[in-house]
């Protein structure tokens, strides 16, 4: 069916012109250039393999955000399960480890704040402050209430603005 | 009047509507200290964004890439063993002068059409074909139809090597954007995928909202094009 190929030439073509974005929230999430990636790379497989739910004409980038903030998810759970049973076996070599990784990448200012955020307050500031969404759409990706998003934010950016100054 | 902390964070980010809005306005207004805070939010939210904002011209790693265009479908053959790597970087329109050549012999053949405007090959393919049952092998392909910020009805297409946007007005298809030979001698850019890709970032930009489907453009193509009263 020709309309059938049309459509599925631009379902990739509008996922590739969105890869930049994407990347940009990824590492965002992660706060780690090559986890974003990682992650980018599932979301775009999860992408492609349910694009059967993708509604043509819906906005595409919101769908694409969702499934990549749900991995994110998913992942963050099955990585504090792991880090669980890791810490309690050989908690000193594990922070060690980590300690030492994070001394070779050069963090500043900003991420180190945005890295003392709670997952769901991060996620909220960067879906609205450096992605650009309106306070529906950003609850429309993670899944909850708009006030919800609303005081999450308020206490994401507060805690900002304490840790990096008011003056930009 | 007391001001949340929401209130005023949403204040500073133009959520509120225009009565709420204008509440805070006269509070922020007659405070100095809130003033100073919702200058604040806004210079956090644009350090934030600068903050991310390089990430955004970097190319994308090839391996993401290729993972959408494997499946890829429209290019022939002879043009799928010539495409190699070669994301374009964001900002490409605002790049390199395009190759005239190829945008005259494309765009503006033997005064058929008004400068600017869309040849009659490519303005016939704007004016009959619509996305959903369009050849798959049809010289120019429409891959979208939306909305500019004017109402006007625009179309992203293709042909061979070459590809832009043009909106209908009162002459004709005016061609807004221009994809053509620049990046494509070097074969780099070759694949029709890769053209689509670099014009749906621009149709991104333009568009007033979601791309028309094939009800809609039936609709359009209808009433030839005319923007809605």
């Amino acid at each position: 069916m020709k309309g059938r190929e049309t459509l599925s030439n631009r379902f990739e073509d509008g996922v590739l012109a969105l890869l930049p974005r994407l990347r940009r929230f990824a590492i965002g999430l992660s706060r780690d250039r090559s986890d974003g990636d990682d992650l980018c790379q599932m979301t775009i497989e999860r992408a492609l393999s349910r694009r059967e739910s993708y509604e043509p004409g819906t906005r595409l980038d919101s769908w694409m955000y969702r499934i990549m903030r749900n991995l994110w998810i998913d992942e963050q759970r099955a990585r504090q399960r792991r880090s669980q049973t890791f810490a309690s076996e050989e908690a000193g070599v594990s922070i060690g480890a980590v300690g030492g990784q994070e001394a070779a990448v050069e963090i500043n200012d900003v991420d180190r704040a945005l890295t003392s955020l709670p997952d769901d307050q991060r996620e909220a500031v960067l879906l609205v402050m450096v992605e650009g969404y309106s306070y529906r759409e950003a609850a429309e990706i993670v899944g909850c209430p708009v006030g919800t998003l609303n005081s999450r934010l308020v206490r994401g950016r507060d805690a900002l603005l304490a840790k990096l100054g008011e003056v930009a | 009047m007391s001001v949340t902390r929401e209130e005023l964070a949403a204040f500073a980010d133009g959520e509120l509507d225009p009565k709420q809005h204008a509440e805070i306005e006269r509070a922020v207004e007659a405070d100095p200290e809130l003033a100073r805070e919702v200058a604040a939010h806004r210079a956090l939210r644009a350090r934030l964004s600068a903050h991310y904002a390089p990430i955004l011209d970097e190319s994308v790693p090839e391996s993401l890439a290729a993972l959408l265009r494997r499946e890829d479908n429209v290019v022939d053959l002879a043009d799928q063993r010539k495409a190699r790597s070669g994301i374009p970087r964001w900002g490409w329109i605002a790049g390199p002068a395009l190759a005239a050549c190829l945008i005259l012999a494309l765009f503006i053949p033997l005064g058929s059409a008004p400068e600017g405007y869309a040849s009659q090959q490519i303005a016939t393919a704007l004016d009959d074909q619509l996305v959903a049952t369009q050849p798959a092998s049809a010289p120019v392909r429409v891959l979208l139809s939306f909305h500019d910020g004017s109402g006007a009805y625009c179309r992203a297409f293709a042909a061979a090597e070459q590809g832009g946007i043009a909106c209908k007005d009162t002459q004709g298809w005016r061609v807004l954007e221009r994809l053509d030979g620049d990046n494509i001698k070097n074969g780099e850019y070759r694949q029709a995928g890769t053209v689509s890709a670099q014009l749906m970032a621009h149709v991104q930009e333009m568009a007033s909202g979601p791309a028309l489907d094939a009800e809609q453009e039936a609709v359009a193509k209808g009433r030839l094009w005319k923007p809605s009263e």
